[in-house]
């Protein structure tokens, strides 16, 4: 039945959720920003919370929640701020290949750092262009650079996937600092999120740190990814959401030519666009979620596209909030040109939206059957 | 739960409205827009089989409680079935659907509004011996998306009203056996002095003066009427006089028209989707059949049949979600102007697109062009995407308590 109300486990989820994204997020933004890190203290109190192992599997005392569930928690969380979000520590992408092969001896030590302490931070590499993998008898050497990738500067594990030489997709894991961070020159946005690239310098990784090869790489990676767009989208609704209540608050108190700037249609209907832009992304978003959990890979051309949308919304709706506020979105006593900036770099993070339709389109047009449902 | 299935009914009633919509509607689409009507005949035989454009189609099916009967226990469902059925009914042909026999958009005010007399009066006689229409009359020369400015007047005379204005682009508004009139009983009382009167076709004074030619929708009616000293006997007064007397204070004429937006607009909003749909599906086929499988036109044509295929999406889920509240007893008036505005404006845009992709061929005997042309007054009627922006705006500023 069709229905947009969420459980009440969810809502139970979300109010925590919600409290400390206002309380403790919102207010330490800036200050994350400019260390360039997630403060110790939030990450604390979301890992105690479980808000880190949300995806993990339940085996290794994650919540292993539905990604409709997800998708609303980080909603929220990101309304706190994204930049926050983005650099907290845990298994991060890596979450959904956990998920998938808990049993895998790959992850043994992940699992059993996870007992006892903070989830290890690993950053994730969908390297495919960019890091050169070559086979040997007993594994692989890896060469090459990865683009800009987020918790690159304190990842404590790094999960390469890419293509060998031969063209077989494999994903490598390396629990050990073999690789070199390079820090880079990033202003744009999230800055909290640890930004940087990851190099390989001729490292071998033997048979035991491969997690998959072939199909199951393949099948692997797919699902992943589109359990990661769905939460990626998810992520930017939040951020949108919180630009466009921002923006309501500013406007309904700001005066200019004696009232408040709100009464000028100029300013309410792009708030007015601005709120369909949230709607319609959190509706793609939370779609594809559910489509995602109940028919998995075969539903990551709703995922794909869940991430296209928001994309599109993300940039509207935080530039539009910094349009709204004028001069001072342009400073940084407000948040809306952080959030502007956050947004543009979560996008090129996550990018190629052109790239996300035209592979959705392909689907479209390879499909034979008649599409009456929805 | 969060959840987009459809439940049992739903899915049912879909299946049986597309298939409608495919085998009856479909193959007119073009003949009627042609025409400039639906052949008479057609609508005979349609009305036999029991199809009608009505509230109790779009509020959940014949199953749907009568007035006096207890409702039952099962989640209602009712304003979620309607924007499934529009949709697809739209899908068929959007000036077919809207000539449907049934009250049409006359039915939602007597249904939230009417005494219980007048609900069985009004809306007992679109039975299958022959089709009848209901009307909804409030745009006025001069009062189009301001509904508050109406001045065709009510004036009180023993026994009813003599009803004195003229009223424009009026849906079935020729044909209608009645028509849902607002009217006001004193224009400097504003909103508060609105009435809502059903005038039944025959009465003197009550005059269907032309048709109009438009853009699209060349199919379905669209009326001019005139009332001069039109007598509305006192029984047709929607809700009775105690309605009115009832909420003193309150703008309750206007409030029959403002609440009967929120239940049309997400089946406006939904029939838009549906057009909208039509036109992604016959272009889809198309470019699968005639496009070459490879290089840069077919990477442009996938990239804008995703973007559609998402437009589309999003319209609907919000669209759903209007009349999801709806069913569960919310306010939706901010989520019915939302999905009206995005709907309108994606239908279009959708449309055109489409058009792009079968270039200078859309334009010949192509059901595309029609759809288009269609489609731009789904972005105009039940308020334009301007109003839509004002009544959301205005519900984002009420927390504030600032008035937009």
């Amino acid at each position: 039945m069709i229905s947009f109300r969420p459980t009440e486990e969810e809502r139970a989820f979300c109010e925590v959720a919600k409290t400390i994204a206002v309380e403790e997020m919102r207010p330490s933004a800036r200050d994350c920003e400019q260390r360039r890190s997630v403060s110790a203290s939030i990450a604390k109190r979301l890992h105690e919370l479980g808000f880190l192992g949300l995806e993990l599997p339940e085996s290794w005392g994650g919540l292993e929640l539905p990604l409709i569930s997800q998708a609303q928690i980080w909603q929220v969380l990101s309304y706190g701020d994204l930049g926050i979000v983005q650099g907290l520590p845990g298994p991060g992408e890596a979450a959904s290949l956990m998920r998938q092969a808990p049993e895998h001896p790959v992850w043994r030590p992940y699992r059993d750092a996870g007992q006892t302490g903070i989830w290890p931070t690993v950053a994730f590499i969908d390297g495919e262009e960019t890091i050169e993998v070559r086979r040997s008898r007993d594994g692989y050497r890896l060469n090459g650079t990865s683009a800009p990738v987020r918790r690159a500067a304190f990842a404590d594990w790094v999960v390469a996937a890419g293509k060998d030489n031969e063209g077989e997709p494999v994903i490598v894991v390396f629990d050990e600092r073999t690789w070199e961070t390079i820090e880079g020159d990033f202003r744009l946005g999230l800055l909290a999120a640890g930004l940087g690239r990851i190099r390989f310098s001729d490292v071998f990784a033997g048979n035991d740190r491969v997690l998959a090869r072939g199909e199951e790489a393949s099948a692997l990676l797919g699902h992943a990814r589109a359990r990661q767009c769905v939460l990626e989208a998810a992520k930017e609704v939040g951020l949108m959401e919180a630009a466009l209540d921002y923006t309501i608050e500013y406007t309904a108190g700001r005066k200019a030519f004696g009232q408040e700037i709100a009464k000028f249609q100029g300013v309410s209907f792009t708030v007015a666009e601005m709120a369909f832009e949230c709607r319609g992304a959190r509706n793609i978003a939370w779609a594809a979620a559910c489509r995602v959990d109940e028919q998995g890979r075969a539903a990551e051309g709703f995922a794909w596209r869940a991430l296209a949308r928001a994309h599109r919304s993300v940039r509207y709706v935080t530039d539009q909030a910094v349009q709204m506020l004028g001069g001072h979105g342009y400073v940084q006593e407000y948040p809306a040109e952080k959030w502007m900036r956050d947004a543009q770099a979560q996008v090129l993070l996550y990018a190629r939206e052109t790239d996300w339709f035209i592979r959705r389109g392909e689907q479209l047009l390879d499909e034979r059957k008649e599409r009456v449902a929805p | 739960m969060i959840s987009f299935a459809l439940s049992p009914q739903q899915k049912q009633i879909k299946e049986l409205v597309h298939w409608f919509a495919q085998h009856e509607v479909r193959p007119l689409a073009l003949e009627a827009d042609r025409l400039g009507r639906v052949p008479e005949e057609w609508l005979q035989k349609v009305n036999k089989m029991g199809i009608q454009l009505n509230t109790s189609s779009f509020g959940g099916g014949r199953s749907a409680p009568a007035a006096g009967q207890k409702p039952d226990k099962k989640e209602r469902e009712g304003n979620r079935v309607a924007v499934i059925a529009a949709e697809e009914l739209a899908w068929g042909c959007p000036a077919i659907a809207l000539s449907l026999p049934g009250p049409g958009l006359g039915g939602p005010p007597i249904q939230s509004s009417g005494t219980p007399e007048q609900k069985q009066r009004f809306l007992s006689i679109f039975t299958k011996d022959e089709p009848r229409w209901g009307a909804y009359a409030l745009t006025e020369p001069e009062a189009g998306s301001d509904a508050s400015g109406i001045r065709t007047t009510a004036r009180k005379v023993d026994g009813g009203y003599v009803l004195n204005g003229q009223k424009i682009f009026i849906t079935n508004g020729a044909r209608a056996s009645w028509v849902v009139v607002f009217a006001t009983v004193d224009p400097k009382l504003g909103r508060a002095g609105h009435r809502a009167f059903v005038v039944e076709k025959g009465t003197p004074g009550f005059l269907a003066t032309r048709t109009v030619h438009k853009m699209g929708l060349r199919a379905n009616e669209t009326a001019e009427l005139v009332f001069e000293d039109c007598f509305v006997p006192a029984e047709n007064l929607l809700g009775g006089e105690e309605l009115y007397s009832a909420a003193a204070h309150q703008p309750s004429g206007f409030q029959v028209a403002m609440k009967t937006f929120d239940s049309t607009r997400p089946i406006v909003a939904a029939m838009a989707v549906g057009i909208a749909r039509a036109a992604y599906e016959y272009t889809l086929e198309i470019v699968r059949r005639d496009y070459p499988k490879q290089g840069r036109l077919y990477y442009e044509a996938a990239e804008l049949l995703a973007e559609a295929e998402q437009e589309i999406d999003a319209a609907r889920l919000l669209t759903w979600e209007a009349a999801w509240k709806a069913d569960i007893g919310e306010a939706n008036a901010m989520e019915a102007a939302i999905c009206k505005a995005v709907a309108g404006k994606m239908a279009l845009r959708v449309c055109a697109m489409c058009l792009e992709l079968l270039g200078p061929v859309g334009l010949d005997g192509h059901l595309v062009e029609k759809l288009y042309r269609d489609v731009k007054v789904f972005d105009i009627f039940e308020g334009t995407q301007q109003i839509q922006r004002l009544v959301t705006a205005r519900r984002l500023y009420a927390p504030y308590g600032v008035h937009v």
